[in-house]
């Protein structure tokens, strides 16, 4: 499946090039909250742009600048896939029209786009949305789909992170690092145009894997058992082994016990070759946008590959040996591997893998 | 593919039904009723162990939401435990648990309630090659301040 457009706000900045440059000078994009008030919260930390976006209109923006990338003018029977976790609103008013399908049908209007999908699979939505757009087209159910994700840092999930003793209190995430105290959530905006096939494609989605852990509530089964499948499964469908495989931008979300996990599960999977694949987690550099990670992390490992630049995992310091990871620290990686894992991993056991290959 | 329906189940079934509550979960009566609602619809099959787990709410948990928003606004800190079940996915993890479902976990937010869009990605993941079959689970809460909720789930594979 081609990618033929992206469009993307991050702390960084509006677009591609903004973050890219931002996760590649290797400073993380977090600040102090200045939204709203978080005087009562343990952490105050958040990865955000200035002053109070408005998640809609946003929306709006980064698809139209993935779907001019992608030359998509004819929207005519196109779904759009969209990854939320909802509006604060609703939990005020109880107005229908603040509902994620009403929301989400507001904005595929707006862009001229066939009636879609709403994901609200917590930090899995953006990347189920992905593999499930992928398998529509290679199954020929649709020759292209778009698929955006947003999330804009807002007072309710930084409270209820926050009381759940989620948040970072030192203010960094350090993904498979010593220390490690938590995650950074961020502001994420994001699309992507897939489509069956294209003239100048920025990458392709290669392959894909969604998985369950049938473990727990919250927790991540140990073993990694899960994510291992998940990644299995991608290998399979695009039909590579682990040796293959130059970049891996981890889920890595700086929590103690995911990451440990999520450690287990690459080594299942990838076997040796898990020792030598670099490995970072750009939420490290952009912070956590929850529903919308996912789709920020992807475009994230495309720019990667494009530029032959892998990002640093940062906040790292020092070895975790639960975490055996070939991470790369310090400073971005010149690389151009054809072939890269994006991960993600979620609440209720629910794990992605997508696996992106270069234009060759 | 055509889906075939294994098993299925409905709440409420009379004004009398209820719905026990769930250890764990509180305030909300959302993640209880879809908890209650697998059970009731796994009750005389066994499923799969590739079985996806998909909540279907265009609702979403309302109560959760509004017990969160009303904390803050308050100037309050939330009460921990709304933070683990503030997404579908926890009560989606405690029925993969409880049954031994480990296919995919997807939580979907149509705009009309129903099975629907839920049924269609079930069609996707067995078709596709990550699910055996499907649990799905529709969930809806009233707009209307202590007014009922329902819910429906079934159990479906494929077909050909």
């Amino acid at each position: 499946m081609a990618i033929t457009g992206m469009g993307v706000a991050s702390a960084y900045g509006l677009g591609p090039a903004a973050l890219l440059s931002g996760v590649l000078s290797s400073k993380p994009s977090f600040g102090p909250v200045t939204r709203f008030d978080v005087s009562g919260r343990r952490a105050n930390a958040a990865a955000a742009l200035p002053g109070s976006p408005d998640l809609r209109s946003t929306l709006r923006d980064v698809i139209e600048a993935a779907c001019a990338q992608a030359g998509l003018s004819n929207r005519s029977g196109i779904p759009l896939f969209l990854a939320l976790h909802g509006d604060p609103e609703v939990a005020r008013s109880r107005d229908a029209q603040h509902l994620p399908g009403a929301f989400a049908a507001s904005v595929a209007s707006a862009c001229g786009f066939a009636p879609g999908r709403v994901y609200t699979s917590a930090c899995v939505a953006a990347s189920t949305a992905v593999a499930d757009a992928a398998a529509a087209i290679s199954l020929g159910d649709v020759s292209t789909v778009v698929v955006a994700a947003g999330y804009l840092v807002e007072q309710d999930q930084f409270a209820l992170f926050d009381a759940g003793r989620a948040l970072a209190a030192d203010g960094e995430v350090r993904p498979f690092s010593l220390g490690r105290k938590g995650i950074v959530i961020g502001d994420g905006v994001a699309a992507v145009v897939l489509s069956a096939a294209a003239a100048e494609p920025l990458a392709f989605v290669r392959g894909w894997g969604r998985s369950g852990d049938a473990y727990h509530v919250c927790q991540p089964i140990p073993d990694g058992s899960g994510m291992a499948r998940a990644i299995s499964a991608a290998l399979g469908r695009a039909g590579l082994v682990p040796e293959q495989l130059g970049y891996v931008n981890a889920h890595g979300s700086g929590s103690v016990l995911s990451d440990v996990a999520e450690a287990r599960g690459l080594n299942l999977a990838l076997g040796a070759a898990a020792g030598t694949v670099p490995v970072s987690s750009t939420k490290s550099l952009h912070g956590q946008s929850l529903e919308a990670s996912p789709l920020v992390e992807l475009v994230t490992t495309v720019l990667a590959l494009r530029e032959g630049m892998l990002p640093v995992n940062a906040g790292f310091l020092g070895a975790d040996p639960d975490c055996d990871l070939n991470l790369i620290v310090d400073e971005p990686l010149a690389a151009t591997p054809a072939y890269a894992l994006s991960l993600n991993s979620a609440f209720g056991g629910a794990n992605t893998a997508l696996l992106v290959g270069t234009p060759s | 593919m055509s889906l075939l329906t294994r098993s299925e189940a409905t709440w409420p079934q009379s004004q009398s039904d209820s719905v026990p509550a769930l250890a764990g979960f509180v305030v909300s009566a959302f993640s209880p009723l879809a908890a209650h609602i697998a059970a009731r619809c796994l009750e005389q099959v066994t499923a799969t162990e590739r079985t996806a787990v998909i909540i279907v709410s265009a609702t979403g948990d309302l109560e959760t939401a509004e017990a969160t928003a009303k904390a803050v606004d308050a100037g309050q800190r939330p009460g921990p435990l709304l933070f683990y079940q503030a997404v579908p996915n926890a009560v989606a993890g405690y029925i993969a648990a409880k049954h031994g479902l480990a296919g995919p976990v997807i939580c979907l937010g149509p705009q009309r309630p129903g099975l629907d869009e839920g049924l269609a990605v079930a069609d996707l993941l067995i078709r596709d090659g990550d699910a055996d079959e499907a649990l799905i689970i529709s969930v809806e809460q009233a707009m209307v301040p202590g007014g009922t909720g329902n819910a429906i789930a079934v159990l479906v594979k494929g077909g050909n």
